[in-house]
């Protein structure tokens, strides 16, 4: 079951980037880990597309942490704790932290990022950005990053399903599911390309460079007292960053 | 009132197009652009569109007149260049392959209609009002709310042109606007047209063929490689002998390669009628057929709901069979469940209930590919179909994956690909060639796995006339092989004369059926 939502999607979408902010500002692997525990984590089981999300963040999260380990891990300049000396690299108790440390990181953003695009109502937060009066260039950006996924997903279950009928036969091993992932990969990017060529003439054909306002077929969902929490989001974030920077600089 | 003057236009091949066009469409007149594969009607679309295509390395020499201001080309760097946004609020444009023109902005159909205005700033409550109003004109009040990346693809012709019409252009240009869809539907699609003409709105259809009938007054012009042959009536252009332009009448029965008789007549038991080249319809009807290639045994189906109100049509305690050596026609409106129906026979759908057997193969649990060199499958979208880089390597896939070495996969592609007439295109790349090429490849991508069973969603559409006799051709020859042939067609012509029997399809139930006389 999809979850009941409660906030607009831009307020959603505000709240996943300013706590992206908090991370990086605050950069404690204690802090990273208890928006971890207490943030992400609960948004995911309560999503109603755990599975889906922890895959995505998996499949993102991993090669960034693996190779966060790889570099840190054996590469760490300042690293004084020697653990293992391979000769070339050593493994330092300094590069492990730092490893530590920059993977939690990166978990957080995907996982917060991640869970607000796929749980996100991409209609309705283009439509609030509209009915806001945002720039329409920066409204198609955010509705293409955000809306690229389900795209993505979409035309690699196209091309997926034109292979099988030519007789790409994809098994339940995780090997065979390997080779169908890789001979989807140059054709939807190919794909996507020519789509996104297509697409672009396409929408100047509908006006979609037009100077002035743009309008919003879906009714506007927003709410005065959503926008001014908003507002009180990035103040409270804003002058809460500052001051943590001061207060590190000084210290 | 718009004016085109081409003295010439070439793509970055260099080939030229269009020499000594001269066009002009006055406000509520009808133009069919009639043409072949390659005539240059969707260039001419295009231009009228204002796409020049200068930024893709095309070359236009000449002039676009629209409402008095005079654009000229020179076909050098320094030419104009037209305002997209400025020109598209007077010129609509309706391009091929309504998947593409999606805007992958709109989560529902009464979203992706409301786009154009919705850019042009009308406001809400009238935007709306707006898409209600073509929305009931079109039959799409009931899709509304649907995903228009799920609908069936007449649906999805409709929701495009539904699009185009709610901006109430001055001009609308249509390429080939009438592919895929039903009768029904292409009567709505018709209404909605001369409704915008009598608030004074050119209309500009290009077609393969030419309609049987038009709207009084439609005027035709005919191009063959590129140059003008033809410019009056309706009426007169199907007595002008343009069908040695490659230019048909829509509603004509394909002309079958009258070589393919001898090999049909090895297999049948009645004699077949005396054969007339050119009109001789291709099916047999007296003949018996081998043991059947497809059963379907009270074939149940339903998509998952996905979270719309109203999901698409499933299927419905189907039973069907087709023996080997014959040729069955799916046909019924728009959503009915044809493609699903045929994409059942090759395992990329599963019955919920019920038994699909395939040449011997009862369809269980086994990977679709498996079933490949049984059942080929050709998609309604053929730009969903292709996916390598060189038409070769396209049509070589199939081949390659069902087990040939890569030797005799090149030489079966090449075979296929000569069968088609493409032998000579092997390098180029799927997408740098026409429709109806693009067509073609992915038929002769089909062909080269050799399965017996063809499963062939809308075969026809947009093709030209001799491009649908060569098809009534290779079905009739592949038939008298042995093979079996299910075709979900909306051409009712092509059907007629070449299958043998049709089955109609309502809400995913077959509804009746009707055996060739």
């Amino acid at each position: 079951m999809p979850r009941r939502r409660i906030y607009n999607p831009l307020t959603e979408l505000l709240a996943a980037v300013l706590l992206v902010v908090l991370v990086l500002v605050v950069n404690r692997w204690e802090f990273s880990l208890a928006v971890l525990v207490f943030g992400v984590l609960p948004a995911v089981l309560l999503s109603g597309r755990a599975r889906q999300i922890g895959l995505a963040i998996v499949l993102v999260a991993g090669p960034l942490l693996l190779s966060s380990l790889l570099l840190h891990g054996l590469f760490f300049p300042e690293g004084s704790t020697v653990l293992v000396d391979l000769g070339i690299a050593r493994v330092t108790a300094e590069g492990l932290t730092f490893a530590a440390g920059m993977g939690l990181r990166m978990t957080v953003f995907t996982g917060v990022l991640l869970t607000a695009a796929m749980t996100m109502d991409i209609p309705e937060l283009l439509a609030t950005m509209t009915h806001r009066g945002w720039n329409r260039k920066l409204v198609f950006i955010v509705g293409s990053a955000v809306g690229l996924l389900p795209h993505v997903a979409l035309r690699a279950q196209q091309v997926t399903r034109a292979q099988q009928a030519r007789g790409l036969v994809v098994g339940r091993a995780p090997l065979s599911r390997f080779r169908a992932l890789v001979a989807v990969t140059t054709p939807l990017v190919i794909g996507l390309l020519v789509d996104a060529s297509e697409r672009n003439s396409m929408l100047e054909a509908r006006g979609f460079s037009s100077p002035g306002a743009r309008t919003s077929y879906l009714p506007d969902t927003d709410t005065p007292h959503q926008r001014r929490a908003r507002r009180a989001m990035v103040a409270v974030v804003g002058v809460f960053s500052a001051a943590w920077l001061v207060i590190a600089a000084v210290a | 009132m718009i004016t085109l003057d081409s003295e010439t236009f070439a793509y970055d091949d260099g080939v030229p197009l269009l020499a000594g066009l001269a066009l002009t469409v006055r406000p509520g007149e009808y133009v069919v652009i009639a043409g072949a594969s390659g005539s240059g009607k969707t260039t001419l679309a295009r231009l009228l569109a204002g796409m020049t295509g200068a930024d893709a390395g095309s070359v236009f020499r000449g002039s676009i007149a629209l409402d008095g201001e005079t654009i000229r080309f020179t076909g050098t760097p320094t030419d104009p260049r037209i305002d997209p946004a400025a020109w598209s609020s007077r010129v609509a444009y309706v391009a091929q392959g309504a998947w593409g023109q999606l805007s992958m902005m709109s989560a529902t159909v009464g979203e992706e209609i409301a786009f154009g205005p919705s850019n042009r700033g009308v406001p809400p409550e009238r935007l709306r009002r707006l898409v209600a109003e073509v929305a009931a004109a079109l039959k799409l009040t009931p899709l509304l709310d649907r995903d228009p990346r799920r609908l069936s693809g007449g649906q999805l012709q409709r929701t495009i042109i539904a699009a185009a019409v709610v901006q109430r252009p001055r001009i609308l240009v249509l390429d080939e606007p009438f592919q895929g869809l039903d009768d029904d539907a292409v009567q709505d699609v018709a209404a909605a047209l001369e409704a915008l003409r009598r608030d004074g709105t050119a209309v500009v259809v290009c077609e393969p063929m030419l309609p049987l009938s038009a709207p009084s007054g439609a005027r035709v012009v005919a191009l063959a490689d590129g140059r003008p042959v033809f410019d009056g009536a309706l009426d007169e252009g199907l007595r002008a002998g343009l069908r040695r332009y490659g230019i048909g009448a829509a509603g004509d029965p394909p002309r079958v390669d009258p070589g393919i008789a001898a090999d049909r007549d090895r297999r049948s038991p009645v004699p077949g009628p005396a054969h007339e080249p050119h009109r001789e319809p291709a099916r047999e009807p007296d003949r018996e057929f081998d043991p059947p290639l497809v059963i379907l045994r009270d074939v149940t189906f339903r998509y998952p709901a996905a979270g719309e109100p109203r999901p698409q049509t499933g299927l419905t305690g189907v039973n069907l069979s087709v023996s080997a050596g014959e040729i069955v026609a799916v046909r019924g409106p728009n959503g009915s469940g044809k493609s699903t129906l045929l994409q059942h026979l090759d395992g990329l759908y599963r019955a919920d209930s019920g038994s699909v057997t395939v040449g011997g193969i009862l369809i269980r649990r086994q990977p679709t590919g498996a079933l490949a060199t049984t059942v080929g499958y050709l998609f309604q979208d053929t730009d969903q179909q292709l996916f390598e880089r060189t038409v070769l390597r396209e049509v070589s896939y199939g081949p390659l994956a069902t087990g040939s070495r890569r030797a005799d996969g090149a030489r079966r592609a090449a075979e296929a690909l000569d069968r088609v007439g493409l032998g000579a295109l092997q390098n180029a790349h799927p997408y740098e060639l026409s429709f109806v090429q693009r067509r073609l490849v992915a038929l002769a991508s089909l062909m080269a796995t050799g399965p017996v069973v063809w499963a062939l969603d809308e075969p026809t559409a947009g093709l030209d006339e001799p491009t649908r006799s060569m098809l009534a051709t290779l079905l009739t020859r592949h038939a008298a092989g042995g093979g079996a042939v299910v075709l979900a067609t909306h051409d009712a012509a092509f059907a007629d004369a070449v299958a043998h029997r049709s089955i109609w399809l309502e809400d995913g139930r077959i509804r009746g059926t009707s055996t060739a006389s």
